[in-house]
């Protein structure tokens, strides 16, 4: 019996020994989605043919390798979501932790947590302005 | 051996053949739908030669029965079909690829609930810490078993815990997992991970076309999922928990966010559209550019997978939508007319819900073929500069109504404001300077400089 400073909403008996279905669930659809690949390797007939084998370039002889070089915009998307989705993944526990119907952190700690929540989102915009400043979000 | 222990094990075995069974056979019939909505947008008859008669003659009452037996047919024929692995494939992740978009799109089904599952009972008990009761930090015992609960009941500081947990347990529950806290969480970490399906598709195929549409894609699925996320805090501030049934019951109680956060609804709306690849959106596998985009080299099976993958993705988002912002289950005087408990009003739940969901998956077929599809910049420049600060805006709003216990009413009038004011401003944003052409002279070839042209300013866009 450990005296927490929250008061929990929730059943406090979480385990992941909760979670079972899941795993069960997950081993079928893994099971699932595997006997569908054997079954239709079964199944499906082969006749390989050197035409069949190349790359598809709509019928002409592929140029060159696919493994090219590319923008690097597509980075710097994969960058800014990053940036955006981590940042976002802290709004959830915040979320549920001092919102709703059953708060667990309560008084004066959740005003306070509110205050720095609103300085956090205003970084997260002010991010936002810079990267559309720098051009980030330019496609041509 | 105690054999009564393993009847949770075989309900949740029941439940989850049925789950995947209704939602295999799902979405084998929602590719009929599609293709029949297809045809009644453009005026045609759409498939209905196929029956369930199979050439025998004395099945004539089975035979076209509206183009039932299409789906069926369409499963034989992507069984039996050659599956032709090109020779310059990663074949590794090729076989991957489309087992990770089936695989990822299903388990996401997991911990939602398709009818009427009651939310766990809440352990609420709170006290004031000795002597500090003005600081508002509450203390709990945190009680480790059921044991505990109990003697804490006993002793009077908690309420009501035990019954309500006995009756829950003996309520019955449409999830494959109920009571999974973690709830819309798992379905967002879930469904980032259907990005690896195509990204992997569309690298290892070592094909132009699959590369550029899987990196379209993934830019595509990971812009918006932000706005996505944005969307779903507004919901978790008014409702306080991920739990899906927490949910929709605080919907039943206080009505739907849809219609408190009509803008969150908008913006979760495109995004699923975005994630789902669907037709406004479907530039990965847009057909005039890139082919099939990341699954051209991919035939029969496989093929099958990808798409098996995409609707199941569809019926996901769709009980999602439901789920969030549609009140789940709840209709106002339902309750009131067939009782909270009997097995009518259970089947009704379950009956609402289908209903509701099948609204959500008609209105995706309805706006595939009527909307246009997006041009990237334009895409990205929905999801950048027009989705996320609304999505922001409307956290704003959602942020001070929870915080300081305000009506939800007063998101109302915010969502719909910042809606206009939002739309109002893009109105005033400079235009973008892309209207850059590889001048076409003469039959295919480029210019003779081989420059880019600019078209003058004012020119119609060809």
């Amino acid at each position: 019996m450990q005296p927490l400073p929250v008061k929990m909403p929730l059943p406090c008996d979480f385990s992941l020994v909760a979670y079972y279905p899941m795993l069960i669930f997950l081993v079928i659809v893994i099971g699932l989605a595997t006997v569908i690949m054997i079954l239709a390797h079964i199944f499906n007939p082969r006749r390989i043919t050197p035409v069949k084998q190349m790359p598809y370039e709509s019928g002409m002889d592929p140029i060159g390798d696919a493994r090219g070089k590319f923008d690097v915009r597509f980075y710097l998307v994969a960058i800014l979501f990053l940036v955006f989705d981590v940042e976002l993944l802290f709004l959830y526990p915040w979320a549920v932790a001092t919102q709703g119907e059953n708060p667990v952190i309560v008084g004066a700690l959740r005003t306070i947590i509110f205050w720095e929540m609103l300085v956090f989102v205003g970084t997260l915009l002010l991010a936002w302005a810079v990267a559309w400043r720098k051009g980030v979000f330019q496609w041509r | 051996m105690d054999w009564n222990a393993l009847i949770p094990l075989l309900v949740t075995l029941i439940t989850i053949a049925v789950i995947l069974g209704g939602v295999l056979g799902g979405v084998a019939y929602l590719t009929l739908l599609e293709r029949k909505v297809s045809a009644w947008v453009q005026d045609r008859y759409g498939p209905n030669r196929v029956g369930f008669d199979f050439g025998q003659s004395w099945l004539w009452f089975l035979r076209k029965a509206w183009g039932l037996g299409q789906p069926l047919a369409d499963g034989v024929k992507f069984l039996l079909k050659e599956d032709v692995i090109p020779g310059h494939v990663d074949k590794v992740f090729y076989l991957l690829a489309p087992m990770i978009a089936m695989g990822t799109a299903l388990f996401a089904m997991g911990v939602v609930s398709i009818g009427d599952t009651p939310a766990p009972p809440a352990l609420v008990m709170s006290k004031p810490i000795a002597g500090q009761e003005k600081s508002g930090i509450n203390v709990l015992t945190f009680p480790t078993s059921i044991e505990d609960v109990k003697r804490l009941e006993r002793s009077g500081e908690l309420k009501g815990y035990v019954d309500q947990n006995e009756a829950y347990q003996k309520r019955w529950k449409f999830s494959i997992n109920p009571g999974a806290d973690i709830g819309f969480l798992f379905i967002f970490a879930v469904g980032s991970l259907a990005v690896y399906g195509i990204v992997l598709g569309g690298w290892s195929s070592n094909n132009k076309y699959s590369l550029l549409g899987s990196l379209r894609s993934s830019a595509q699925m990971i812009s918006y999922e932000i706005p996505m996320g944005l969307s779903i805090v507004g919901v978790l501030i008014l409702v306080g928990s991920l739990n899906l049934e927490r949910i929709v019951d605080w919907q039943a109680r206080n009505g739907w966010l849809a219609f408190y956060q009509p803008t969150a609804l908008l913006l979760f709306l495109t995004a699923i559209f975005a994630e789902c690849n669907r037709l406004p959106f479907d530039l990965p596998e847009c057909e005039q550019e890139l082919v099939g985009g990341y699954h051209t080299e991919y035939s029969a099976m496989k093929f099958a997978m990808f798409f098996l993958g995409e609707y199941t993705h569809m019926i996901t988002t769709s009980f999602l939508t439901v789920a969030l912002f549609l009140g789940g289950w709840h209709l106002p005087g339902l309750e009131a007319f067939l009782g909270a408990d009997s097995y009518i009003a259970l089947a009704a739940k379950l009956g609402l819900f289908m209903a509701k969901v099948g609204g959500v998956v008609m209105l995706f077929m309805m706006i595939r073929w009527t909307i246009l599809r997006f041009k990237f910049n334009q895409l990205m420049n929905l999801a950048w500069k027009g989705m996320m600060p609304l999505g922001v805006l409307s956290l704003l709003g959602s942020m001070v109504v929870g915080q300081f216990g305000l009506s939800p009413w007063l998101l109302l009038p915010w969502s719909l404001a910042i809606l206009l004011l939002v739309t109002a401003l893009g109105a005033f944003l400079p235009a973008e300077d892309t209207k850059v052409h590889f001048k076409v002279t003469r039959g295919r070839a480029p210019s003779a400089s081989g420059v880019v042209v600019r078209r003058p300013a004012g020119a119609e866009a060809v």
